[in-house]
């Protein structure tokens, strides 16, 4: 049976872009479905659940222009203890940066993953904007694409799929000012105060 | 300052440099992931709320004109221990979001501009040295280099190949 089992690989998952991306794909997903958050302690358990899905799907947020740590210890421990069958792996992957092209080094840190571990690589939707992406009108964007990844995972017809603000980059940097100093006030930090350019105490 | 930030205990000739040489081993160091929670950014800004031994990292790498970063590779990225650290040293970026060469990245804080040298050790197959090329390329619009090298050797030539380097220091 087709199935797909959604790994968030965000460090702060349960309150991540990560998961409503996850969620967005659920809806979307004509194949069951199982979702998980990546923690330090539980590698082992996913790596003894992927072996009942036919399908992985991992989502995750572009870290230090990569993977971030918590998805590359996870896969170093998925490579000490890989299923009998091995799924194809697939990826969502977001970055705050306009550029969905940001996050294609990350895609292929993914693929050589694959490559050296024997597992098909499916389809790929990169996310630019993606920190705030959902709290726009854009977001049907992001679901849109959701749904053709979903599709294609479906029909085994395996993509590069892309999205991100159909915005010039100028009135990206203003509206993502603004999405930070809102942010910051929030926390009771003015804009001035998170400008510092002090680093520690220095 | 120059900075050496290795991820295994090595022997570093650095008798003839001057004192701006800091060599730090991250695997002394105590240094838990970061948790994305955006407080060096929104809630201390410049200071990581995680109070570990990171904390005394990043501000050597902000202040370092010359850096020297020596990694084990896996799967074309940078290993666990370098990758920690360099998730970790997000408090020296601002939230904020500027145009560089036409892309958009964070606004520093208080960086100091970089020569680089990344020394990429271990069996790195032809893919993740081109692979590993092009996240190095692309830290260097996120890190402030000027200019970034890459070297890659095997383990056992790991500390010839970092001393030739520091060496090139001293002229």
């Amino acid at each position: 049976m087709e199935n797909i089992i959604i790994l968030n690989a965000s460090p702060r998952a349960p309150k991540s872009n990560s998961k409503i991306y996850a969620q967005i794909f659920q809806k979307y997903s004509k194949l069951p479905t199982e979702y998980f958050n990546i923690n330090k302690l539980n590698h082992m358990e996913i790596c003894n659940k992927i072996e009942q899905f036919s399908q992985v799907l991992f989502v995750f947020p572009l870290y230090a222009d990569s993977i971030p740590v918590t998805l590359l210890n996870f896969l170093k421990t998925l490579e000490n203890n890989p299923p009998k069958n091995k799924p194809v792996i697939s990826v969502l992957i977001n970055c705050g940066f306009i550029e969905p092209e940001q996050n294609d080094t990350a895609v292929k840190i993914m693929q050589i993953f694959c490559k050296q571990n024997g597992y098909v690589f499916g389809s790929v939707l990169k996310i630019g904007s993606g920190e705030a992406i959902l709290e726009t009108p854009f977001r049907f964007f992001v679901s849109r694409k959701i749904k053709k990844l979903a599709s294609s995972l479906k029909n085994k017809n395996y993509g590069v799929f892309k999205t991100t603000m159909p915005i010039s980059k100028n009135t990206f940097i203003k509206a993502s000012t603004n999405y930070w100093i809102n942010y910051g006030k929030k926390n009771g930090v003015s804009k001035e105060e998170m400008q510092t350019m002090k680093i520690e105490n220095n | 300052m120059k900075l050496i930030l290795t991820d295994k205990p090595l022997n570093i000739s650095t008798d003839s440099l001057d004192k701006s040489v800091k060599i730090i081993d991250l695997s002394t160091l105590k240094i838990a992931n970061c948790m994305g929670c955006y407080g060096c950014w929104t809630k201390t800004p410049g200071k990581c709320v995680i109070r570990d031994d990171a904390v005394g990292v990043y501000p050597c790498i902000a202040k370092s004109d010359e850096v020297l970063y020596i990694s084990s590779v896996k799967y074309g990225c940078y290993d666990t221990t370098m990758k920690t650290m360099l998730e970790r040293a997000i408090p020296v970026q601002q939230a904020f979001i500027r145009l560089v060469n036409g892309e958009t990245h964070h606004v520093q804080r208080d960086v100091a501009m970089k020569n680089a040298v990344i020394i990429a050790y271990g069996d790195i197959s032809a893919e993740e040295k081109e692979v590993f090329e092009k996240l190095v390329e692309r830290n260097s619009k996120n890190m402030n280099f000027k200019s970034c090298k890459v070297f890659f050797t095997t383990e056992s030539l790991l500390e010839e190949t970092v001393n030739n380097e520091v060496r090139k220091w001293k002229i």
